[in-house]
């Protein structure tokens, strides 16, 4: 393996053309592949706030349908009040809204915010990282306590560097009091990201409670060892129960999936909602082998036309005694390490462009990384990419008969 | 050493039947040095082809060692002209990306040998073809004679019992031809068993036997 290992650096060196256009190639694919796994890490991974995906089950979606009418979207605060509480399997549960955007005024400035009404629980669901205070409890949800946990930056917006606990800021026309500050959560993180954070029952109506269609989410913290498939089984159950009350709707629908399953159904997928996670990863990977495959094409394009100039070389090595399955083996090393180099060079430039996307500011608080599991996801693209592209090559190239190959004939 | 009994070998496409080789029975001993000529085109390298079981023929048997080989796969004929036979050609057939030492090692890759014992039997390869000075140097950078000792020194670092050269000074001029045939000759006297294929007919006399074909055919 050594020596195949060293030939294979050699004859890329010495093939410099080659070499660059191949690595070119490779390295922009792959650069787009591990860009986009970042942020898919950054939205799905186990970071920031959402810090257990593999346990937490979430309800985004809700639609009831009649004959005549349809309503769909997010998922109403009525529908998730009577299916999530008491699940067997779930250590806690929450109901928080969606964000809205809010302008006010602060000592004369016109601030712009994203506020989320949820209830206490939330700060138990998700884990927010506190640079100063406490979230509110339950307590301030029954009781509609005006307070506020804000971001860093909001923080630093409202009232500059220093302690905000215990100050006061105006929103949709109410003073609320800050009792934590948290550290900014990016925008892409949609379920979890906001300026500040309130209680739900600040609400000005209660007109929200009966919505089964509306503007909230729910998110489900599994008991350990639950099964998942069971609490989604049960709340299917629960959410055919729950009464309609209205002539025009027959159908309520809603499910409890994975974060990644029911943000991918949401935005992505509209027709896969309520499939396994797996069906819409199986989707991603298809993607991302459409995406390779143009440059997989064009590499084992040039490499089929480099059999010619390596006619003599198959010939000689055939001659003295490599078996067809040596040859392969040979010619796919090559390609992997092509890959690899190409892969290394792409690990770079992603670095680069995700540095460069953080400090444009384009995603709010987005702090693109690239971590040990998207640098796993890049050495495993990379080799499906260096076998994908070297393996019709490399079995052309092998099945060249000697004498053939040592005259430059192919048959 | 190696024997052919009644070989032919036939080559088809769709219009044509080109017969190369036509009952040729040819027993070499081992230790022998035979020169094989005939007319281009006479099926000179296809025999060599066949003998060094880089070609199967279409008909009659080949046995080398009193084995006949017949019915083997490709493992099994890759292994056996790897311990068996070496090979040198008109046109050298170096791998222009490695070096001399590289290039001579090909063999020795295919076999389950130490790093440390493969780089000694290059060492001592490269010093019977009188090129030690030159061994990491790239085929690019020797003159046409070096690079046919290399390819020599190529063909018997695996110490195989026959070497089978098509043509081995056709690309060289008479004081090189002359150098490359002394190698042979050494190798030879050392117990080496070679098969040339030569148009030259003061080479040819300088061996101990000479086999002619024609059209195919075996006339001497």
């Amino acid at each position: 393996m050594r020596s195949t290992l060293k030939l294979a650096l050699k004859v890329l060196l010495r093939r410099k053309f080659f070499t660059f256009v191949s690595l070119f190639a490779v390295a922009f694919t792959l650069l787009v592949l591990l860009v986009s796994a970042a942020m898919l890490d950054h939205i799905f991974g186990p970071q920031g706030p959402e810090d257990r995906p593999d346990r937490t089950l979430v309800v985004l979606k809700a639609e009831i349908a009649g004959e005549q009418s349809r309503r769909n979207g997010w998922a109403g605060y009525g529908l998730l009040a009577r299916t999530l509480p008491e699940m067997p399997g779930v250590e806690r549960s929450t109901i928080f809204a969606v964000v809205r955007k809010l302008t006010t005024y602060h000592e004369g400035r016109k601030i712009t915010c994203f506020t989320r009404r949820t209830d206490g629980e939330f700060w138990n669901v998700f884990r927010f990282q506190f640079l100063e205070g406490a979230p509110y409890g339950q307590d301030a949800e029954t009781q509609a306590l005006p307070v506020a946990v804000v971001s860093e930056s909001t923080r630093d917006r409202f009232f500059g560097p220093g302690r905000a606990v215990g100050k006061t800021l105006e929103l949709d026309g109410r003073r609320l009091r800050v009792v934590g500050v948290v550290r900014n959560v990016p925008s892409i993180r949609f379920l979890t990201f906001a300026d500040v954070w309130l209680p739900t029952s600040l609400s000005r109506s209660d007109a929200y409670k009966k919505d089964l269609v509306g503007d909230f989410a729910g998110a489900m913290l599994l008991a350990a060892g639950a099964n998942a498939d069971d609490v989604s089984a049960e709340f299917a159950r629960r959410v055919a129960n729950v009464p309609i009350n209205d002539d025009r709707f027959k159908t309520l629908s809603a499910h409890a999936s994975t974060l990644f399953g029911a943000v991918a159904s949401f935005f992505v997928f509209e027709g896969l909602e309520g499939k396994p996670p797996a069906v819409i990863l199986g989707v991603l990977w298809l993607m991302a082998i459409l995406f390779m495959a143009l440059p997989a094409l064009n590499l084992i394009n040039l490499n089929l036309s480099r059999i010619l100039e390596r006619a003599s070389e198959i010939g000689v090595r055939k001659s003295f005694g490599a078996t067809s399955g040596a040859l392969v083996r040979q010619f796919l090393v090559e390609n992997i390490v092509l890959a690899g180099l190409g892969g290394a060079l792409a690990s770079v430039l992603t670095a680069i462009v995700l540095a460069a996307l953080n400090r444009s500011g384009l995603i709010p608080h987005a702090s693109f990384a690239l971590n040990f599991r998207v640098l796993g996801w890049g050495v495993l693209l990379t080799l499906v990419f260096g076998i994908v592209s070297g393996v019709l090559p490399a079995w052309r190239m092998s099945r060249l008969h000697p004498v053939g190959a040592l005259q430059g004939r192919f048959e | 050493m190696i024997r052919l009994e009644d070989v032919s070998k036939v080559y088809r496409t769709d219009r044509i039947e080109t017969t190369a080789l036509d009952g040729i029975s040819v027993a070499i001993d081992r230790g022998a040095f035979v020169s094989v000529m005939g007319p281009s085109g006479c099926g000179k390298s296809t025999l060599l082809n066949v003998m060094g079981l880089l070609d199967a023929p279409s008909g009659g048997t080949v046995s080398l060692d009193g084995a006949p080989i017949r019915g083997y796969r490709d493992r099994e004929v890759a292994s056996l002209r790897n311990a068996k036979v070496g090979f040198v050609f008109q046109s050298f057939h170096l791998i222009a990306d490695l070096t001399v030492s590289d290039n001579v090692e090909i063999p020795l890759l295919y076999r389950r040998m130490a790093g440390a014992e493969r780089r000694k039997r290059v060492a001592t390869a490269l010093e019977r073809v009188g090129l030690t000075s030159r061994r990491d140097h790239f085929p690019t950078q020797l003159s046409g004679g070096q690079q046919q000792r290399v390819a020599i020194a190529r063909a018997i670092v695996g110490n195989p019992q026959l070497l089978l050269a098509d043509e081995p000074t056709g690309n060289l001029d008479s004081q090189m031809g002359d150098e490359i045939m002394a190698v042979l000759h050494e190798l030879n006297e050392q117990g080496t068993t070679i098969v040339m294929v030569t148009h030259d007919p003061r080479l040819a006399e300088s061996t101990h036997r000479t086999i002619r074909l024609f059209d195919g055919r075996q006339v001497q």
